[in-house]
């Protein structure tokens, strides 16, 4: 068959059929992003759960180390250091000012989670 | 003479439009995803594997794509075209992987792929279908990409342009000639421009 003219190739071309996928494909891809299994835990209890067992064993190395009398004295020293922070104007103004920022900017830039070059190339196509 | 119609231009879906799919995911409805993918996932591996013409590879880049738009389905901006972006996101991640090849490869990869086809796909190429695959696969690769994208989008240069990152007047530069070396192709002729 011979494609002399644009509106034969055009034809031919639409017409072509598109390749076959392999069968388990569209299943992997769900399975990776509509149909993942949700985490047991979010980013930020992890964390939490994170410094909750490090504070309880540096802790309980406290204890081990020179007994009630060391860990009640670090303990104050911590309270101490707390209290004396929050009564701190200077250190809660930049406290402050460090969450406006941060705010600010979430609330400007939205949360974006792929690599500079993915995320432009996003960006230009839904322009 | 009414031309027939690419396979995913201005095609007509049942069911809500893929705006309004996006919606709902953002909603966190899973199932409106899951139909995006079954809408698309066979245009986004038709473009990965004559881009990339690995099985393979053409998976994971599928797979890719579909995972960093479901990632990045917050920045997607409502009113655009979802076809065109999955296409421009699984093209970038074609893109990567070509430079990754390039990279590992010591030789340069070739511009056309099966210049000459063995008496086996001779054989095959009887098949009119065949026959311009095989001739799609002999195009260079900036060629070849843009006719991919042609046969899915169909006439709309503008979409084929955002996906390739390129000026529309590069883009029609590029179907004309991948058109004109398909006819000398698909007619036997000897081809030489690289």
């Amino acid at each position: 068959m011979m494609y002399d003219s644009d509106d034969a190739l055009d034809r031919a071309l639409f017409t072509l059929p598109l390749e076959e996928p392999p069968s388990d494909l569209r299943a992997s891809i769900l399975a990776s992003t509509a149909y993942r299994p949700a985490p047991a835990f979010s980013v930020w209890e992890v964390a939490a759960l994170g410094a909750i067992a490090a504070v309880t064993v540096w802790f309980a190395f406290l204890i081990a180390m020179g007994g009630g009398g060391l860990f009640l004295r670090t303990l104050a020293t911590i309270g101490s250091s707390v209290a004396a922070s929050l009564t701190n104007v200077t250190l809660l103004a930049w406290l402050a000012a460090g969450a406006m920022t941060a705010f600010w900017l979430v609330f400007f830039t939205g949360s974006q989670s792929l690599a500079p070059a993915g995320r432009r190339l996003e960006r230009d196509a839904g322009r | 003479m009414a031309l027939a119609q690419a396979p995913n231009a201005g095609r007509m879906t049942a069911g809500p439009e893929d705006g309004q799919l996006v919606a709902m995911t953002l909603r966190g409805n899973p199932e409106a995803f899951a139909t995006l993918v079954e809408r698309y996932d066979r245009a986004v591996y038709h473009l990965a594997y004559r881009t990339l013409h690995d099985v393979e590879d053409a998976r994971d880049a599928t797979q890719e794509a579909f995972f960093k738009a479901f990632r990045s389905l917050r920045t997607f901006r409502p009113g655009a075209k979802f076809s065109t972006w999955i296409f421009a996101i699984a093209y970038h991640a074609c893109c990567d992987r070509l430079n990754r090849r390039k990279r590992y490869s010591n030789e340069e990869l070739p511009d056309r792929a099966d210049a000459a086809p063995g008496p086996e796909q001779q054989a095959i190429a009887l098949d009119e279908a065949q026959r311009l695959r095989t001739a799609i696969d002999g195009l260079p690769e900036k060629y070849r990409t843009v006719i991919t994208l042609y046969h899915l989008q169909g006439q709309q240069y503008e979409d084929i342009a955002k996906v390739l990152d390129l000026p529309m007047g590069t883009v029609k530069t590029h179907l004309f000639r991948a058109k004109e070396l398909l006819r000398r192709l698909l007619s036997g002729a000897e081809v030489t421009e690289s």
